[in-house]
């Protein structure tokens, strides 16, 4: 019965979405039919666009997975933009500093290094919210902005390429990329540590006892302190790996697609980030699933854009409307579908 | 014509009827008892005449109408009302805000407030409900939340009240003027369902008597032509076996539980006064009080939920001061709280997970650093067997479990592995007589078996029936420790009052 209204207001939800998109694309007076079948072709009529699609959802997986890792133990963790950018710092920093590094040390420590420094952007929140009680929402968007311009100062400074003008860090050594997979598509292995790391959160939220302490924390903290369960621990650990795997996010963008540290490497994945979340259920396997649509419907509206003249801000419309209908769909399709079945 | 007939109700949970064919009759002017064991679906039953649940087969006929509620809101409009097992009220509010909430009051969006007040003082007068409209709830006891509960219902005109499980959290005191409340609401023509564990209290204020065993009717009788015993058997289908204690064996050596000279201050007010207690291995200490004396802050101390500001607590030869709650748990202390849902339980986690909250860590359970999820279910599953704890899965959300059924796995929880002391606090609120009993044999047993317990309660009964010594509370301080053994009643009562033995000649 339950399935069966989860089902009917998923379904009524894509009916709404469908309507908004049709009645977006006439009002910019477009063609509908030549729209969808150029939002379909720009997905699924290329190699190029379904590596693309790919390309995307790498980052949105990994800080997806760090933002849902918080939100089980309780943590609400905004700031995966900021610790995107420090991981990005991680990797250019270990680049630079030793560019002799062998490949496969170079991508291992770049990663543990974007681990690190991602973590402890999201720790700092982490211990205010365990120790004092602060909320880490304000803190983490807060750390956001110090990590964006962090960034911004120090392609301008200490990281700065002294032969190019712009504010960019030098290129890394190669030993500091991850391979491409699909040459000449821009698919890098970093989908596939998104795709281990998947599994990695996967059995440690459900299948240690690390995890299980987690997930009781977020559910009842109070409980678990009565149970002798440390609930300070927990909740830092948890912030810890939370900012460590969006940190992740930012070591794949570099090593994966611009090989050195600029502004604005993250259009917003951070954010983004936290729907992928929400829709994926703070599940890996739903992040998973959420970040390919995410990911799929930004590149099929570009195609959009191009054929058929549709903004691609449309994306944005839908996925906004998405998330506020899947927050009410309880309360919006629950009495409906009463009313439905009663009749 | 009766005020409400439901006839041949079906509900089932996950495939598991949790009520079958089930018919309640209530007449006008009536109190009406539902009783069952733990689990037998009378909390259902009333959810799916209030609206909360819809029912899977059979009718209600409420005034007669043919009535199907869709949600509590239908219900008050038909004036039914329900105070639930666990209240409802928003504590940042005051009492007279608590109770308009959600109605447009004359005067909407800015009621006016003295109007209301003065309406609520008409109501808690007319049935001697006293209670200060203008107080904030957080400050009210227990009893005076309950009382807004029942005025909250009034003043939206409720001819039918159900109350869930009223007195499971009240005092002897506190029950004794809620029944004045309710003689009154018969006398002005109100209907109450009321559902209770106490037989007592069932016999001392209700006219008619259902009584439900596994979702199933066993009987419905008038109150005057039936007898405890009976009404016993009806429920639990045997009679109840009187608590037979017996002498305590002769008690190992040493003493297993010590504190000495515990204090307890937060934000500089003291909470416990300089405690000094010992508990010996197979000996039942038991702590009589009114409730809200320093019980609670006593229990946490000793497991280490609070930290005592000074004194020492020993467990045998051990310390237990600096330690954690986590390392006194190992240590083999198991602990009762008298709050399940928020100390004991997490709720939307499945009967697995939250034995698991006590056990994660063993070897036992993990192969290879992970979770063995077949010998937690093959472990899960004894226990389930072992309490008779009733579930449709052992998948099942704690949640939807009856409170006695959570109460049972907590105890599985507890008692698990020979623990050295058990802190029972509160451990049969909110249970059926069976379960209580059942409660009591295993606190027995635990104690014939070596284990030290300290069982703080305020139902005096309880304490008197099972405990070796027994320990009155008072603000925070022991008032005196005495040999269960013809015990003054009195004096007990004069010192859970807070007058010491010393004054006893002159208060008397
Ligand atoms: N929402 C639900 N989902 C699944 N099972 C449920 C749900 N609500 C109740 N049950 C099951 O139905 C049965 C009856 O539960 P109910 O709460 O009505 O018992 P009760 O008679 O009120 O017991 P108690 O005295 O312990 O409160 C129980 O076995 C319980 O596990
Ligand atoms: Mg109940």
């Amino acid at each position: 019965m339950n399935r069966f209204r989860d089902a009917l207001g998923f379904l009524a939800i894509a009916a709404i979405l469908l309507l908004i998109s049709v009645l977006l694309i006439l009002a910019v007076g477009s063609d509908v039919t030549k729209a969808f079948s150029s939002f379909l072709r720009g997905i699924f009529g290329s190699f190029y666009g379904f590596s693309e699609v790919l390309v995307r959802a790498t980052p949105l997986i990994l800080a997806g997975l760090g933002v849902a890792v918080g939100f089980r133990t309780g943590f609400v963790n905004i700031g995966a933009e900021g610790q995107i950018y420090l991981g990005a710092i991680a990797i250019t920093v270990l680049g630079l500093a030793a560019p002799g590094l062998p490949p496969v040390l170079m991508v291992g420590l770049a990663i543990l290094l974007g681990f690190v420094f991602g973590g402890i952007w999201s720790v700092v929140p982490g211990i205010l919210k365990a120790r004092f009680g602060i909320s880490e929402v304000i803190n983490t968007i807060m750390l956001n902005y110090i990590a964006l311009n962090l960034v911004g100062v120090l392609v301008r400074t200490w990281l700065k390429d002294p032969s190019y003008p712009y504010p960019m860090s030098p290129m890394l050594p190669a030993a500091a990329s991850y391979p491409e997979l699909l040459s000449p598509t821009r698919l890098h292995a970093g989908f596939l540590v998104a795709l281990a790391a998947a599994v990695a959160v996967y059995v440690l939220v459900f299948r240690t006892p690390t995890g299980f302490e987690m997930r009781a924390v977020g559910l009842n903290s109070r409980a678990c302190h009565c149970a002798g369960i440390p609930v300070y621990k927990n909740i830092v650990l948890s912030a810890f790996i939370s900012g460590g795997l969006a940190g992740i996010a930012g070591v794949g963008e570099i090593a994966g697609l611009h090989h050195r540290l600029i502004e604005g490497i993250s259009p917003g994945y951070g954010y983004i980030a936290i729907i992928v979340s929400l829709l994926g259920q703070n599940h890996p396997l739903g992040v998973v699933v959420a970040a390919l649509g995410v990911s799929a419907l930004h590149v099929g509206s570009l195609s959009m854009q191009r054929a058929a003249g549709v903004p691609t801000s449309i994306a944005s419309i839908i996925m906004g409307t998405l998330v506020v209908l899947i927050l009410a769909r309880k309360s919006l399709f629950g009495s409906t579908v009463k009313l439905v079945r009663e009749n | 014509m009766p005020l409400l007939c439901m006839r041949n109700i079906d509900k089932a949970f996950f495939g598991k009827p949790a009520n079958l064919q089930v018919c309640l009759e209530v007449q006008h002017n009536e109190i009406h008892a539902l009783l069952g064991e733990n689990g037998a679906g009378k909390t259902t039953l009333m959810n799916m005449l209030y609206g909360i649940y819809q029912r899977d087969a059979g009718e209600i006929l409420y005034d007669g109408q043919n009535v199907a509620f869709s949600s509590p809101k239908d219900a008050i409009a038909h004036r039914i009302g329900m105070v639930h097992q666990h209240f409802t009220l928003v504590p940042t509010l005051t009492v007279s805000q608590n109770i308009t909430l959600g109605l447009k009051s004359p005067g909407h969006p800015f009621p006016r407030r003295r109007d209301l007040n003065q309406q609520i003082q008409e109501i808690s007068q007319r049935y001697s409900l006293e209670v200060d409209p203008t107080a904030l709830v957080s400050t009210l006891s227990v009893g005076e939340q309950q009382r807004v509960e029942i005025i909250k219902l009034l003043y939206r005109d409720a001819r039918l009240l159900i109350l869930d499980e009223p007195t499971a959290v009240l005092t002897p005191q506190e029950s004794e003027s809620l029944f004045v409340v309710l003689r009154r609401l018969r006398e002005e023509g109100h209907s109450v369902i009321i559902i209770t564990h106490r037989i007592p209290e069932v016999m001392s204020i209700t006219d008619t008597v259902t009584i439900l065993r596994d979702g199933r009717n066993v009987a419905t009788v008038k109150t005057s032509e039936t007898s405890e015993q009976e009404l016993a058997r009806f429920m639990i289908g045997r009679a109840l076996e009187p608590i037979g204690r017996s002498a305590a064996p002769p008690s190992c050596a040493g003493t297993a539980l010590q504190l000495s000279e515990v204090t307890l201050v937060e934000h500089g007010r003291s909470k416990l006064g300089p405690v000094s207690l010992c508990v010996d291995p197979g000996k039942i200490l038991g702590i009589a009080g009114v409730d809200g004396n320093g019980q609670k802050e006593l229990a946490e101390v000793i497991l280490g939920i609070r930290r005592h500001s000074a004194g020492s607590i020993l467990l045998g030869d051990a310390v237990l001061d600096a330690l954690g709650v986590m390392e006194r748990k190992n240590l083999g202390i198991g602990y009762i709280s008298d709050d399940r849902h928020h100390d004991s339980l997490v709720l939307d986690m499945d009967l697995m997970d939250n034995l698991l909250l006590k056990t994660h860590t063993e070897k036992r359970f993990i192969t290879h650093g992970l979770l063995d999820r077949k010998k937690i279910r093959q472990d899960t599953a004894r226990a389930v067997d072992a309490y008779h704890i009733k579930t449709s899965a052992l998948e099942c959300p704690i949640r939807y479990l009856s409170g006695g059924n959570q109460q049972k796995l907590i105890l599985a929880r507890e008692m698990a592995g020979q623990p050295r002391c058990i802190i029972a606090f509160q451990p049969t609120r909110g249970l059926d007589i069976g379960a209580s009993e059942f409660v009591h044999q295993e606190l027995l047993r635990l104690r014939d078996a070596g284990c030290a317990i300290l069982m703080l309660s305020a139902d005096l009964e309880e304490v008197l029936d099972l405990s070796d010594h027994i320990a009155v509370i008072h603000k925070g301080e022991i008032m005196d420790v005495l040999v269960n053994q013809d015990i003054d009643l009195t004096y007990i009562g004069l010192l859970m009052a807070g007058k010491r033995g010393d004054e006893r000649g002159a208060v008397v």
